[in-house]
């Protein structure tokens, strides 16, 4: 994936996820062991049910670990609880989700500005008007998500998780419930404000065009990562 | 506010705009059970407000000094008019008003030219009262209530007879400026001068009567102060003082009492409304998950996430006691007019902000204690909650903090009862009631579960049965709290059914088989001989008990106060029926100590009855002291005996040797079991041969009796009904919010070929099993309560009384049947691709 060195941002080292179903235990992820450097981009790709958004879920604290550790920024994600671990996203991560989740009672603008308010910035509402100006659609500020079509929810998304400026941002298939059009215009300024504020990216894709454009892939495959990954985004997506 | 709470007050504006959908019946619980408590509270200070301000009415005069079975001596006479500027002398006792061969029981009050120091008598015809009392062709006149007037046919100037003196009726009474202070009367009331009496035969030495001096005080005299001299002279001497700081005080407790006991009902009432204020915030709680697990995802902490939700429930409970402190504060001052006119005594009817504080603290706690754990899980939810259903955490408990909250809100609650209530006994078996059927309610719901579980391999060529047992098997979020909310009304309603049942059955159902027909009070020792002749000689007379008859007041035990030793038993309570005897009677049981030899003569001694004696701590040896008509008498206790009051006979709690009371003035009282075809001519004998005779018809005052608790279950009642219809909201509120879920199996079910009727079928089915259901459990709570009370309470056989039980199981399966099929019409209309398109 990337060159292990004083670069990296997120570690993986062993670890598992295990679900309690109704059927019984459920093995998630197995053994998953990885490093993503800073400013990268990597792609998580894999057939349904292979443990992508689970992984990914593992990367932003969004489910602890049952076995072996996360580290993100140099902190033990496994060693947190539940409250230290919102306080971690709230400082370092964004993540955009495939069916935006933007939260129905608030406008455009008080979405993006929740999490810098939950921060207790000042400002929270200056800067997510930059932001929102930034993904153009400062004239949809007062508009509530019901309001807006899915283009246009998916660009709110990426305003709210971009605004905080975090490291490391973290996208669950943001293009999958957009059309062509509106998926690429999407991606493109995924990548721009990406490579604009200097973040980490990771992001899980069905799309081999998409996963094209990360610097790295991983490729999972029943929970686990296939040891055929190729290091180039074109061999993996393929 | 910190910046935390200034947040979270933001977020919960913010979440507010989705609208308060499902709220309706949030609101309405919490508004019902409060109104119901404040409305109670209300009535209750208002006749309070209403005795405290017409005390001196209600007591006809500033205070009152009261003698059992004597006149006030010439010193007692002396001190009232030197500390009084007016005093009116009244005497009481019951009697039989005749007019030919008709007789009717009468609570007599012989007044004197001074009555009433306040108020006024209104007559029909409105004449003043005294010149009605001096009768007419040398006559003395009399007034009488108009139901005692009626009953012997009597019209004004017609004559009637009391002992041996005849009257003039020259008006019935209107009102009795202090009827209802003199509290319960076996015979309605005949005013008449005392001096019209003299004639009569009746107040002679030993007949049973009372003598109320009221007083007129100076301007500014501390009654407080008058009391304590008055009862430092001549409470040992029998003096009982009343005075307008507490005019009616009857009434006063009895309104207490009720209330309190009510109130207790209506805290049962807000705990069936908490189960839908639960159910109501778990339901919205559940449409949050997305918009919490979001807000986690951002950055939200938990204590971030529980402020929001518990502001915008603070605010909507704020608005539910509100709603309900207008409808109970405000109702019972429109409807106070009617509530006054069905009043025998004054009420004030305004807003009562105690009143109403109650019901808010109630209110608010009650709120509190059911949303805290829905509250407490929400902080639980988690971002994974967005990628999948995230593991349930629904059955496990809260943190620690919200477990000592829900402990320390419910000491809080349970205190405030105990201090509004004024009965810690009262309320902590109230509380325990609940809290015990809410358990047993919540295991009874999940054994319901599990049983449609088992059940479902029986059902399976019967697809109705299947998907209703099946959606009573997986359906948590609406069998428990239908159980829980229809459980508890139908609890309290069936406990309340089986004790009154059982209290009127223990009262006339079962008495009459044991019971005498006839008391006779008012014999005179030298009548005994020829009432004895007349009643043992007939043989339609089974049995007859005669018995000396005084009235005591126990003031000392062991030359200390009584009460300082039995504390506040009831036995200290005004004066008591005093016996003697020489012999031990035939069917009397000493269960310690020894009768008197037969001819004793020596030192006075007493037998009492043994369960009292437990009671009060006495022991053989105590010395006890008795005041007889203004005389104390010591003796010691020297035996214990069975008194068994069940049955109605005579039963005497202190007896004495004969010769320490022979001497003093008294008269016999007597038991009469006859056929009930005699009963007439046994009156009428004894009637025309002794006019100074009272008889008292044993089914008379049951009657009497079962008429004050037919008032008292009907208060009962509606209390009661109040809990169910709270009950019923809750239903309405859970069928609401399973709608959807409905709406979807139909479609489901219509797309896979069902009928209409089939699914209308499955819906009525289930909700007829969880009405059966929560009924047959409600049943057996309520007929265990209620066996428990009948027990130890009031120490009566229980029956169950069938005809409450079948109503209680048939309600519950009217109430789920009529909540559940009112929200089963719009799923088994609407087409099933309009629902399955816009759930994908």
């Amino acid at each position: 994936m990337t060159d292990a060195s004083a670069q990296t941002i997120l570690s993986l080292k062993n670890a598992s996820l295990t679900l309690n179903g109704n059927t019984g235990q459920v093995e998630i992820l197995r053994d998953i062991s990885l490093d993503v450097s800073r400013h990268s981009s990597v792609g998580l790709v894999g057939p349904s049910g292979s443990g992508k958004s689970s992984l990914l879920m593992l990367m932003g604290g969004l489910e602890q670990a049952t076995g072996g550790q996360v580290t993100a920024l140099g902190q033990n994600l496994t060693a947190l609880d539940e409250d230290a671990l919102a306080r971690f996203r709230r400082d370092h991560m964004g993540v955009v989700f495939q069916s935006f989740h933007l939260i129905p009672t608030m406008t455009a603008l008080e979405n993006v500005a929740t999490p810098m308010e939950l921060a207790g910035q000042e400002d929270a509402f200056d800067r997510a008007a930059a932001e929102l100006e930034a993904v153009g659609l400062s004239h949809r500020a007062d508009h509530f998500p019901a309001q807006l079509s899915g283009g246009e929810q998916q660009r709110v998304a990426l305003a709210r998780a971009l605004a905080p400026r975090p490291d490391i941002l973290l996208a669950d298939e943001p293009t999958g419930n957009l059309d062509g059009a509106n998926g690429k215009a999407i991606m493109d300024l995924l990548f721009e404000l990406q490579a604009r504020h200097g973040a980490t990216l990771i992001m899980v894709t069905h799309a081999p065009d998409l996963a094209a454009r990360c610097d790295h892939v991983i490729r999972l495959t029943d929970g686990r990562i296939d040891p055929t990954t190729g290091s180039t985004a074109t061999e993996a997506a393929e | 506010m910190t910046p935390g709470f200034r947040l979270a007050w933001r977020l919960a504006l913010r979440d507010l705009r989705g609208g308060l959908k499902g709220f309706r019946i949030f609101l309405a619980c919490l508004a019902l059970g409060v109104a119901v408590i404040a409305a109670i509270g209300s009535v209750r200070s208002s006749i309070q407000t209403g005795l405290a301000r017409e005390g001196a009415t209600l007591l006809g005069g500033d205070a009152e000094m009261e003698f059992t079975y004597r006149f006030a001596s010439e010193s007692e006479r002396a001190w009232m008019q030197r500390e009084a500027t007016a005093v009116s002398e009244i005497a009481e006792f019951r009697s039989m008003a005749v007019l030919g061969d008709e007789r009717a029981l009468t609570q007599v009050k012989s007044v004197d030219a001074a009555y009433p120091l306040l108020g006024q008598v209104r007559l029909t015809p409105d004449v003043p009262l005294h010149q009605a009392l001096a009768g007419q062709n040398g006559l003395p006149g009399a007034v009488m209530e108009p139901i005692l007037a009626d009953r012997l046919g009597l019209e004004p100037g017609d004559t009637f007879r009391l002992g041996t003196q005849d009257f003039v009726l020259m008006a019935r009474i209107d009102h009795e400026p202090d009827g209802a202070a003199s509290g319960f009367a076996l015979g309605p009331r005949t005013l008449v001068t005392t001096k019209g009496l003299e004639g009569s035969g009746l107040l002679a030495p030993g007949t049973l009567f009372s003598t109320k001096y009221r007083l007129d005080l100076p301007p500014g005299r501390d009654l407080a102060t008058i009391a304590a001299e008055a009862n430092a002279q001549f409470e040992n001497a029998g003096m009982s003082w009343t005075d307008a700081r507490n005019g009616a005080p009857g009434i006063a407790e009895f309104v207490a009492r009720l209330s309190a006991f009510l109130v207790l009902v209506g805290l049962s009432g807000l705990a069936v409304g908490g189960v839908g204020v639960s159910a109501a915030v778990r339901a919205y709680l559940a449409t949050k998950t997305e918009t919490i697990a979001t807000l986690r995802t951002l950055g939200a902490e938990r204590q971030t996430i529980f402020r929001v939700y518990f502001l915008q429930i603070g605010v909507l409970s704020l608005a539910g006691v509100c709603i309900g402190l207008i409808l109970g504060g405000i109702g019972p001052v429109l409807l106070g007019p009617w509530i006054a006119s069905q009043l025998p005594f004054p009420a004030v009817f305004t807003l009562y902000p105690s009143a109403l504080a109650e019901a808010t603290i109630y209110g608010l706690l009650t709120a509190f204690l059911f949303t805290l754990w829905p509250l407490a899980r929400a902080e639980r939810i988690r971002p994974a909650s967005l990628f999948r259903d995230a593991i349930s955490t629904r059955t496990r408990l809260p943190a620690p903090r919200y477990l000592a909250a829900t402990a320390l809100a419910l000491a809080v609650l349970v205190i405030a009862a105990i201090w509004f209530s004024g009965s810690a006994e009262l309320t902590l078996w109230t509380t325990a009631g609940v809290l015990g059927a809410l358990i047993v309610l919540s295991l009874a719901a999940a054994t319901l579960r599990l049983i449609a579980r088992r059940a479902l391999p029986i059902s399976r060529k019967r697809p109705v049965l299947r998907w209703s047992l099946s959606a009573i098997s997986t359906a948590r979020d609406n069998t428990t709290p239908v159980v829980l909310s229809l459980g508890l009304g139908l609890s309290v309603l069936a406990a309340i059914g089986q004790i009154d049942g059982n209290l009127r059955l223990a009262i006339s159902g079962n008495l009459p088989d044991v019971a005498p027909s006839y008391f006779f009070v008012d014999i005179q020792r030298d009548q005994m001989p020829s009432v004895r002749d007349r009643l043992e000689n007939d043989p339609q007379v089974s049995k007859m008990e005669s018995a000396p008859m005084l009235r005591g007041i126990i003031t000392k035990i062991n030359d200390r106060p009584a009460r300082d030793t039995a504390g506040d038993h009831w036995v200290l309570e005004g004066d008591r029926g005093v016996s003697y005897a020489d012999a031990l009677p035939a069917t009397t049981e000493v269960t310690a100590g020894n009768w008197w030899p037969t001819g004793y003569t020596g030192e006075p001694q007493i037998s009492f009855s043994q369960d009292e004696a437990t009671e009060m701590g006495l022991k053989l040896g105590d010395t006890m002291t008795v005041n007889i008509l203004g005389r104390d008498i010591t003796a010691t206790i020297t035996s214990f005996r069975n008194v068994d009051f069940s049955t109605a006979g005579m039963g005497f709690i202190l007896v004495m040797n004969e010769t320490a009371l022979a001497g003093a003035p008294h008269s016999y009282i007597a038991t009469v079991y006859a056929q009930p075809q005699a009963e007439a001519a046994i009156l009428r004998d004894l009637a025309s041969q002794f006019p100074n005779i009272t008889a008292i018809r044993v089914r008379d005052a049951i009657d009497r009796v079962s008429e004050v608790l037919t008032s008292i279950a009907a208060a009962t009642a509606y209390g009661a009904a109040a809990t169910l219809l709270t009950g019923f909201l809750v239903l309405l509120g859970t069928a609401a919010a399973a709608e959807p879920a409905r709406r979807y199996e139909a479609a489901i079910l219509k797309t896979l070929g069902a009928s209409r009727g089939a699914i209308l079928r499955s819906f009525t089915l289930r909700s007829a099993i969880l009405g059966a259901g929560a009924g047959l459990v409600a049943l057996i709570a309520g007929v265990t309560g209620a066996w428990a009370v009948s027990r130890f309470v009031f120490e009566t056989d229980y029956t169950i009384i069938w005809s409450n039980a079948l109503g209680v199981i048939l309600g519950g399966i009217l109430c789920t049947l009529l909540a559940g099929l009112l929200f089963s019409w719009r799923p088994l209309t609407v087409r099933p691709a309009r629902i399955l398109r816009a759930r994908e």
